[in-house]
């Protein structure tokens, strides 16, 4: 079974696509960020200690007195952050703060003792500062010791480089996965496009036709259509088998039956005794007769059911004239109403039809088979006086009606009587018994009309006379068009 | 010290008392329209020079008041201090002590104004919340009638040459601010200081020649126009030029070999109790229309530098090389450190031989 209702192979490939790119973005963008930040950071971070050594560099001692004197020069550098606050403190080693703001020190809490300068986060007055630390040995104050200085600075100005570099970074990402995406997409509907030119191959090829497909296809679907050659393969060589089968089934088993038939007839021609155990053969032997003749012409029509069935499934459309056609069957049937039994005598056949051919698209056997066996029912169980084959062209389709003056099918039972075995029983009982039960006629008839793309109908016409109508799609018009 | 000197620095002591006196002053401007809003504005500013501002702010805001309390810049600033720890109650404070704004901002006292797009140059405001809104030179001013017009000197280095060369003429005639009791005075030797090595030569040189030494630009230009003074050094340009403009017969002379700009500045205080109508006076401040107001009115000099008719000197472009603006931005934390401005002030004491307290109020 073929799960149409699956998702598309492209958007399959294409939602993959996408997926896996805005989880990468988002994972990128997460460490873009990331680094934008510590770029930031560590842009602001070097001023920060260049201006915290600066400061630590102004100590100075004068008559043993530790003495404190920030140059321009630092906050010229902390300026380098325009628009940030500064906080400072310079403290001895006693802790007594020199100069700045006396209580930094207290609030924040990094240690540069090791390296000489460290930087760290924290908060000075309820404000998120960036802090950086410096210290510096004085060797000549009345307590020699170090002397560190503590700087903090608000955070707008790397947060803005952080966020300009990330807005950047981001933007860039975004054309590139947008470049990419692209890129999928097109080579997505690149790497599909072989197996749409299967499909299109497939479409575009008469149904019937199952020789391989001769297309130029990737490695990677290869497999593909070679399995697909080998399906039609494979029901080409089935059909032909059936088809043989049937051609030797129509001779093999005709053949027989025609001796059969012939066998009963003269037998019961030979029959000319008398007395009452004569009259019971004779009477058996009528018996015979008749079903024998039933069983030949239900062979009959069952291999033709199965000719027309195979013919309709697999022989390309060709244009056919339906008032050719019709004229045809109504030749086959005058020839076959002489001396049968079953069509009354004096019938009056007609045709009637333009007089320029009425070109049908469709597979002239099988239509000739169909409209056979509506003239063949036709013939057994309607026709009085007259049995009539009209053709017209209606513009676009042909229509072929088979016209008699007799009783019809009633409506109630005309969708049946199209099923296989299921003849009228009212056609059935009203013929001569052995007619029972017969009837594939119209179902084959509707077989045809149906893998042809037309209709069949039962029409009672305004005279009262009955019509089964077959309208059939038209040629393409080759003939007008050349 | 002379006799003469001592009776100088008498009426110098008469002149800050007179100054003292006048500290914490209010103005009140009432609102055109009907008064929705009162604004109360603290500033460190002569009233003479915003009262035109004022008015023509008012114009375009008829429904805001406004009370103004003039303070000398180091009771501002006090005063903020204790402002920004508690309730405030203040809409704007201004001052020319930018220094002290400075820090005052930095330890979190200022509002974000939105108004970080101005046409202004970048150094004049902080963090959006500090902004600078005049453009004055430190000039030198001499009077007309004391100096001699061929004794006009332009640059610092010529400055000490005149006075070396006839240290008598000048001696106690020449006026500057007293740094330990003048935020601009201050301001002006820092960054006078970090200019270059002449400083510490002028300096030494009004030490030599017993400079006069003040608290206030106006009790100095007053002391010019009188002719008690005959040289200001390091003056606030626009006051200069205000006194020429009112008759007196001044000389403003803008340094050639470099010239120190200062930008007045204001801020919102966090908490304001009217910071919409606050924040409109200052963007009305850094606007063209209050921009041309200012220099027409009160601070004759802008930020294109342009030369001005009553000044002598350059014009100072924004790329120009002399122009050294004292840049709003946390290189004035330098300035407002104690350590520094111990160490600052002792020198200047050194070098100008003044006595500790000269500066007393």
């Amino acid at each position: 079974m073929i799960a149409s209702g699956g998702l598309s192979l492209y958007r399959r490939v294409t939602g993959l696509v996408a997926a896996v790119m805005a989880v990468t973005g988002i994972g990128l963008g997460v460490v873009a960020a990331s680094y934008a930040r510590g770029a930031a950071d560590d842009a602001y971070d070097r001023l920060m200690v260049a201006a915290a050594l600066q400061i630590a560099e102004s100590v100075y001692t004068q008559d043993g007195r530790l003495l404190a004197d920030p140059p321009f020069s630092a906050f010229e550098t902390l300026a380098l952050a325009p628009d940030d606050r500064v906080f400072y403190a310079v403290a001895g080693p006693d802790g007594a703060v020199l100069t700045g703001y006396d209580d930094l020190p207290g609030a924040v809490r990094v240690d540069p003792a090791g390296a000489g300068s460290a930087v760290g986060n924290g908060t000075f007055r309820g404000v998120p500062v960036r802090v950086a630390a410096a210290r510096r040995y004085i060797p000549d104050a009345a307590t020699p010791g170090w002397v560190r200085v503590a700087l903090a600075q608000t955070n707008e100005a790397r947060g803005a480089l952080a966020r300009d570099l990330t807005v950047k970074a981001l933007a860039l990402l975004a054309v590139m996965m947008l470049l990419g995406f692209l890129a999928a997409l097109v080579a997505v509907r690149l790497a599909l496009a072989p197996l749409a030119r299967v499909e299109r191959t497939m479409c575009e090829r008469d149904p019937k036709d199952l020789a391989p497909l001769a297309i130029e296809t990737p490695r990677e679907i290869g497999a593909l259509v070679g399995a697909i050659n080998g399906f039609t393969t494979r029901l080409s060589r089935h059909q032909a088998v059936l088809q043989r089968f049937v051609a030797e089934a129509s001779h093999q088993i005709r053949t027989p039956l025609a001796a059969l038939s012939s066998q009963v007839e003269m037998l019961a021609w030979s029959e000319t005794g008398t007395g009452p155990e004569a009259e019971e053969r004779r009477a058996r032997l009528t018996r015979i007769r008749a079903r024998t003749r039933e069983l030949a012409r239900l062979t009959n029509q069952l291999l033709d059911h199965a000719m027309v069935s195979h013919r309709i499934e697999s022989v390309p459309f060709s244009p056919v004239d339906l008032s050719e056609l019709g004229r045809q069957v109504l030749r086959d049937a005058a020839s076959s109403a002489v001396g049968s039994l079953s069509a009354p005598p004096d019938l009056d056949l007609a045709f009637e039809g333009p007089e320029a051919p009425v070109m049908v698209l469709g597979d002239a056997i099988s239509l000739r088979e169909a409209l056979g066996n509506l003239v063949g029912n036709a013939l057994k169980h309607g026709a009085r006086a007259r049995l009539e084959i009209a053709v017209r062209d209606l513009g676009g389709v042909g229509e072929i009606a088979v016209i008699d003056d007799g009783p019809g099918i009633p409506p109630e039972d005309r969708e049946r009587v199209t099923r296989p075995f299921e003849g009228g029983p009212g056609r059935g009982e009203r013929g001569e018994g052995a007619q029972k039960g017969a009837g594939l006629g119209l179902s084959i008839a509707s077989d045809v009309v149906a893998a042809h793309g037309g209709r069949l109908a039962f029409v009672t016409l305004a005279d009262g006379r009955f019509a089964v109508t077959l309208t059939i799609p038209a040629a393409a018009a080759p003939a007008r068009a050349a | 010290m002379s006799a003469s000197a001592r009776l100088a620095l008498l009426v110098l002591a008469l002149l800050l008392g007179t100054g003292a006196a006048r500290a914490i002053e209010t103005h009140r401007f009432p609102a055109p329209g009907s008064a929705a809003v009162t604004l109360s504005l603290h500033a460190a500013t002569d009233i003479a020079a915003m009262r035109p501002l004022i008015e023509d702010f008012q114009a375009t805001r008829p429904d805001v008041a406004i009370v103004y309390t003039e303070y000398v810049t180091a009771e501002l600033f006090e005063r903020m201090r204790v402002a920004c720890e508690g309730a405030g109650g203040v809409d704007l404070v201004l001052s020319s002590s930018v220094d002290q704004l400075l820090k005052l901002v930095n330890d979190g006292c200022a509002e974000k104004l939105g108004l970080a797009t101005t046409g202004l140059p970048r150094w004049t405001r902080w963090r959006d919340e500090l902004f600078g809104f005049t453009f004055e030179p430190a000039v030198i001013v001499y009077n007309r009638d004391a100096v001699r017009p061929e004794d006009v000197r332009r640059t610092r280095a010529e400055l000490i040459d005149l006075l070396r060369a006839d240290p008598e003429r000048y001696a106690g005639r020449i006026g500057t601010y007293d740094v330990t009791s003048s935020g601009i005075g201050y301001l002006f030797s820092a960054y006078d200081a970090r200019a270059g090595a002449v400083f510490g030569r002028v300096m030494e040189a009004l030490g030599r020649a017993r400079v006069v030494l003040s608290c206030c630009t106006t009790d100095i230009l007053d002391a010019l126009a009188a002719g008690r003074l005959a040289i200001g050094y390091n003056l606030l340009g626009s006051y200069a030029v205000a006194a020429v403009r009112a008759g007196a017969p001044l000389r403003v002379v803008i340094p050639r070999d470099y010239t120190l700009v200062l930008s007045r500045a204001i801020f919102v205080p966090k908490r304001a109790p009217h910071a919409e109508a606050a924040r409109a006076f200052v963007a009305y401040l850094l606007s063209a229309r209050g921009q041309a107001r200012a220099r027409e009115t009160s601070f004759a000099f802008g930020f294109d530098g342009n030369t001005v008719p009553e000044a002598d000197g350059p014009a100072l472009p924004p790329a120009s090389a002399i122009l050294r603006p004292i840049e709003i931005s946390p290189e004035l934390l330098a300035i407002q450190d104690r350590a520094k401005r111990a160490r600052l002030l002792g020198d200047w004491r050194s070098a100008v031989g003044a006595p500790v307290d000269a500066g007393a109020r």
